[in-house]
């Protein structure tokens, strides 16, 4: 049931794939233009690169969230979704496709961006650069789950756009501690498994509720 | 038992829950307003001023701060029990409450960082600290934003209700999340505290029990007068209602 | 609570439905009944509630009073089989733009039948329907680069594909040529003959489809 589902979801992104193009290039743009306003020297991006990073690609999971879920809601595909299958397995669905197409793309490209913020200066090896993706793999997924909520909720809503960040960003809070300083823990070269052990348990607890929530949020949209 | 289960039902109902709020509320403003007058007197002629740490008069602020910050936290956890009240039950009172509530706690959240700014200026130096509970209150403030800006963008105010009492839920299921996270991402926060024994001076003691009882019923009656306006507007059409609003009945229920 | 009272009716049956949208009431307290065999016409001004009772119907809007039953059981019931059974066509077409026809089809059997179907056959079964309709050969075609009629077409080929129980069909005719409209004819008749219960609503009355009940909304 969910395979179908998310084949499905799959299969039409990747035809409207300049619509998941958008948000990673923004991801990339976003954080290339910090070396214009700060400076360029290496030491001074380092230092704002877990930040600046992990910020960049919050908006860019906040950016493409619309594309997973506006769509089906306006041309009525989601009342059948509802009418055939489980509320909690049609967002299941939505949130695997949207982390598979914007979050785990963001985990790639992240290297191509510790290095235009230097994030590697001063060491030999790239090991940041690892950190800076593990932190990415286990946040990401969470970013999707707590997205899905806020997206499920508004979208029956008149004014859109805008009005998902605002119920969503300050949920986002804690995922950008924890992650912003997973990496930063790297580049002060002291231990960071406590931050990725405290994202994997905020993994956990939106695995266990925000699917729920947000199939119970997309019944009462189509309602 | 069976006693307050009937009694939970008929707060269900909006008529019976109109009259039983119109007859408190005289009582409860009375309470409010004796309170806050012993309340204010004690706090700012009858208490000593701050000597140890050198805070002086500016001492004064914590009895309006410290209340205004407990509530914006019990009021949020207010509108969660309502929120889940209301879906569980299917309760439409309970959507109502959820309403009411948020603007008080919000205007209570927004008190609780003004007094903070102001007692942060001579205390800290700076009119902002990002200290763990200044930071965990601005996100209060934006998740009560964020409750009263989705309950406002739906036309069809059920759907306003229950989605918005979803995020109440989602919400307070993050408070402690982001409480602990912005604690430990900074620590050095002023451990000031009522409950921690020896923290607070028997002298400052009184005044903020008396402002905090106060400034309890005061968030009580603005929530109770908000509910009976949405009760209003939620069932403009009913019979007693118009007979409310054109005085043809006798039992207005409110002096 | 009335659940637990014994239902007699086979089909949908609906008791003391209370419907509402925007806080406003469509519908209080009916009691309606769609019985196996037979064909209900839905009429009723613009405005009057015909699509959200419908919708209520469908299980997608909910009731604010009363039960909705099949065959005896609340539709809400897991024992009930009432989303297996039910085909609801809305205003909206439900289609993706960005597939083809053949795979908007099987993407709505695959997910009824659970993937248990034969991709092959249904393929062919698609391919059928679309030839019936006049629309043979364009199954990879994209969804968005056919006609307003033809995407109309489409959407009711599900009708074909799906197993079924229940019919609840919102505007079906509209926008169709008179040949198409002679064809939805026939198949909601064979689909009757079967067994099935449909209910469809329409703005003029359909010549070519005889109707068993008529059920009007109306306004206050």
């Amino acid at each position: 049931m969910i395979l179908t589902l998310l084949k499905r979801e799959l299969k039409v992104a990747r035809r409207n794939w300049i619509g998941l193009a958008i948000p990673l290039l923004f991801f990339i743009i976003v954080v290339s233009l910090f070396p214009f306003a700060v400076s360029p020297e290496a030491p001074v991006l380092q230092k704002l690169a877990p930040g600046v990073i992990w910020v960049a690609a919050l908006l860019a999971m906040l950016l493409s969230l619309e594309q997973f879920y506006r769509s089906d809601y306006q041309d009525g595909s989601l009342e059948q979704l509802l009418l055939m299958s489980s509320p909690t397995s049609v967002a299941i669905s939505k949130i695997l496709a949207h982390w598979l197409l914007t979050g785990l793309p963001l985990v790639i490209l992240s290297p191509l961006l510790a290095v235009l913020m230097q994030i590697n200066y001063g060491s030999a090896g790239s090991s940041h650069t690892w950190v800076l993706m593990l932190s990415l793999v286990l946040g990401t997924p969470t970013l999707c789950l707590l997205g899905a909520v806020g997206m499920s909720l508004t979208l029956a809503a008149s004014r859109n756009g805008l009005l998902v960040s605002i119920l969503i960003i300050p949920l986002y809070v804690p995922i950008l501690i924890f992650g912003a300083s997973t990496v930063t823990a790297s580049l002060e070269n002291m231990r960071y498994n406590g931050e990725l052990a405290i994202l994997g348990a905020f993994l956990l607890i939106a695995i266990v509720f925000a699917p729920f929530a947000s199939g119970r949020a997309l019944k009462i949209s189509v309602g | 038992m069976a006693n307050a289960w009937r009694w939970f039902h008929q707060l269900g109902s909006p008529k019976y829950l109109f009259q039983k709020t119109g007859q408190w509320l005289p009582w409860i403003w009375g309470a409010t307003l004796i309170l806050l007058a012993v309340g204010l007197y004690y706090s700012l002629w009858a208490s000593p001023i701050e000597v140890r740490q050198g805070q002086g008069h500016t001492v004064r602020i914590m009895y309006v701060h410290v209340p205004a910050a407990a509530l914006s936290m019990i009021a949020y956890i207010a509108m969660a029990i309502a929120a889940t009240v209301g879906l569980v039950w299917k309760m439409k009172m309970a959507f109502a409450a959820v309403r009411s509530i948020a603007p008080v706690g919000a205007a209570m959240t927004f008190l609780a960082l003004f007094t903070g700014s102001v007692w942060g200026k001579p205390t800290w130096g700076t009119w902002w600290e990002w200290d763990a509970r200044m930071t965990s209150e601005l996100l209060l403030l934006f998740l009560y934003l964020g409750y009263i800006a989705l309950h406002a963008s739906f036309s069809d105010r059920s759907k306003a209700d229950k989605a918005g009492a979803i995020l109440a839920i989602v919400g307070v299921i993050n408070i402690p999340i982001i409480y602990l996270s912005v604690k430990w991402w900074n620590t050095l926060h002023q451990g000031y505290s009522v409950t921690e024994e020896g923290a607070l001076d028997p002298a400052f003691q009184t005044p903020l029990f008396l402002m905090l009882g106060a400034m309890y019923l005061l968030f009580a009656a603005l929530v109770i007068m908000r509910l009976r306006a949405e009760i209003i507007l939620r069932n403009q059409k009913a019979r007693w209602v118009t007979e409310w609003a054109t005085g043809q009945s006798t039992e207005r229920g409110d002096a | 609570m009335s659940q637990s009272q014994d239902i007699q009716f086979d089909g949908l049956y609906a008791h003391e439905l209370t419907v509402s949208r925007s806080e406003q009431v469509l519908l209080e307290d009916a009691d309606l009944h769609l019985a196996p065999s037979t064909i209900t016409y839905l009429y009723g001004e613009n405005g009057a509630g015909k699509t959200s009772l419908m919708r209520c119907l469908a299980g997608l809007l909910p009731e604010d009073h009363g039960v909705v039953y099949w065959n005896k059981k609340p539709i809400n019931h897991p024992d009930s089989g009432y989303f297996q059974d039910l085909i609801f066509l809305a205003h909206s077409l439900s289609m993706k733009n960005e597939l083809t026809i053949a795979e908007n089809l099987r993407f709505y059997a695959n997910l009824r039948l659970k993937g248990r179907v034969h991709q092959k056959s249904l393929s062919n079964d698609i391919s059928g329907v679309l030839r019936e309709l006049g629309i043979g050969g364009l199954e990879n075609r994209m969804f968005a680069e056919l006609s307003a009629g033809q995407q109309h077409k489409v959407a009711l080929a599900r009708l074909m594909l799906e197993p079924a129980k229940i019919w609840i069909l919102d505007e079906p005719f509209v926008n169709l040529d008179q040949k198409t409209r002679g064809w939805l004819a026939d198949k909601t008749l064979a689909f009757k003959e079967q067994g099935g219960v449909v209910l469809f609503t329409s703005h003029h009355h359909i010549d070519e489809l005889p109707v068993d009940q008529n059920v009007g909304v109306e306004h206050e």
